[in-house]
């Protein structure tokens, strides 16, 4: 009977183990299973791995994030132009009023740059905003020199948004090398020296995208993605007052 | 049930596979955002008949193969000597040892095998549902999830044949 069967293949167990088998196969291994002390030993082992994968990695018991709710309500929710910071060179406005074109292309779009866009900008801080002598290449006092030459050097139509009302002035801003071209960062001061930075940059993947975190130590950015570019707020905030920061930049959009 | 509130059901348990395929709480829930943002623009593209939980986990993979595929960030590398964790359950000492030598050698995992070792032993994912998800034949997945069992069982020493063990001696 059984027992002259050759002992059970690891295909065999894995595809029993998994479920992986109609009914009579099923059966037919748990009939020789009993004569199988190794094929048991390896079950057992099997179901122990899955029981600490399960403890290692258990369910979450926090609230699901809100960003990750609002993800799901973005492409509804989200205003579609940005009067503040437009992409005169992109075709990316009128992408977007076509809907179902613009949605099309974008599913076909390079993965979003998010993460080393974050990372870029919150380098670029920690590099200038320690800064006393230099902080800024040009100072806010030459805005609408700033204007004309970041917008010229990024390739789109950029100009800052007043944080004024947070108690940030802008004090000015230079361009930085980036992975897609030329960035521009925007420095600016509260009434304590407290300094915050606006990374921009022009993004390859048109999808925008929701608010998103990012930190390195102390320091916190908040990023996202409008009409092709990347914007980064970064500052040593904590994350509820670089997210109001944040809105009040994006809702400048508006 | 909306396609929304579909796809919202199923946010704990890709948050719970991304978490323990980055390692990382945050970086996780990155990858869940990119993933439901991409779903919503595309569930025109879902095949009707299709699982949706599958199409879900199969953005996911996608999206973390392209990030595995960019040069690995060192801000997310973590050294095994550093790894820790919360264990949901009050463990013995041993556990404890035992649980951080799993968690060290599925971190050493090549990527594909971690992905569907994870899919099936964390959500209890069907075998088709599986295959489904990291769009590979069944046999593929079968053989790939016998690899990985196989070099947990070695890297954790819970290997009891010896001509086994012994073919994995470096």
């Amino acid at each position: 009977m059984p027992q002259d069967r050759p002992p059970l293949t690891e295909q065999e167990l894995i595809a029993y183990f998994e479920g992986a088998l109609d009914a009579p196969a099923q059966q037919e291994i748990e009939n020789r299973l009993p004569h199988d002390p190794a094929a048991q030993a390896l079950l057992e082992d099997w179901a122990q791995q899955n029981e600490d994968i399960r403890r290692l990695f258990p369910a979450g018991s926090d609230p699901v994030p809100e960003r990750l709710t609002e993800a799901l309500r973005v492409r509804t929710a989200r205003p579609a132009s940005a009067p503040w910071l437009r992409v005169a060179a992109m075709a990316g406005l009128l992408l977007l009023g076509g809907g179902a074109g613009w949605l099309s292309h974008a599913q076909f779009a390079p993965a979003a740059q998010m993460r080393p866009m974050a990372q870029a900008a919150l380098a670029a801080h920690a590099t200038y905003v320690v800064e006393v002598a230099h902080p800024v290449e040009v100072r806010a006092s030459e805005r609408e020199h700033m204007d004309t030459w970041m917008s010229r050097r990024i390739g789109a139509h950029v100009s800052p948004p007043d944080l004024a009302g947070s108690g940030f002035v802008l004090m000015g801003g230079r361009i930085l090398p980036a992975d897609t071209g030329t960035a521009g960062l925007y420095m600016y001061e509260n009434a304590e020296g407290q300094r915050i930075t606006l990374y921009v940059s022009r993004q390859t993947d048109p999808e925008d995208s929701a608010f998103r975190f990012a930190s390195s130590g102390a320091t916190q950015g908040l990023h996202w993605n409008e009409n092709g570019i990347g914007y980064v707020v970064v500052g040593d905030l904590p994350r509820d007052e670089l997210k109001s920061l944040g809105t009040s930049a994006y809702e400048q959009l508006l | 049930m909306a396609f929304l509130d579909e796809v919202e059901a199923q946010i704990p348990d890709l948050r719970r596979y991304a978490h323990a395929l980055l390692r990382d709480a945050e970086a996780g829930d990155d990858l869940v955002q990119d993933c439901l943002e991409r779903a919503v623009a595309r569930q025109g593209q879902k095949r009707p008949d299709g699982s949706l939980r599958a199409w879900l986990f199969r953005i996911l993979i996608n999206r973390h193969r392209d990030l595995m595929r960019r040069a690995p960030r060192p801000g997310h590398l973590v050294a095994v000597d550093d790894l820790s964790f919360e264990p949901a359950l009050p463990a013995s000492q041993d556990q404890h040892l035992a649980l951080r030598e799993t968690e060290a050698a599925i971190a050493r995992l090549p990527e594909d095998q971690k992905r569907a070792l994870l899919l099936v032993a964390l959500h209890g994912a069907s075998f088709d549902e599986a295959a489904e998800a990291l769009d590979i034949p069944k046999g593929t997945l079968m053989s790939r999830l016998a690899r990985a069992r196989a070099s947990l069982r070695d890297m954790t020493g819970r290997n009891a044949d010896p001509a086994h063990q012994m073919r994995n001696k470096r």
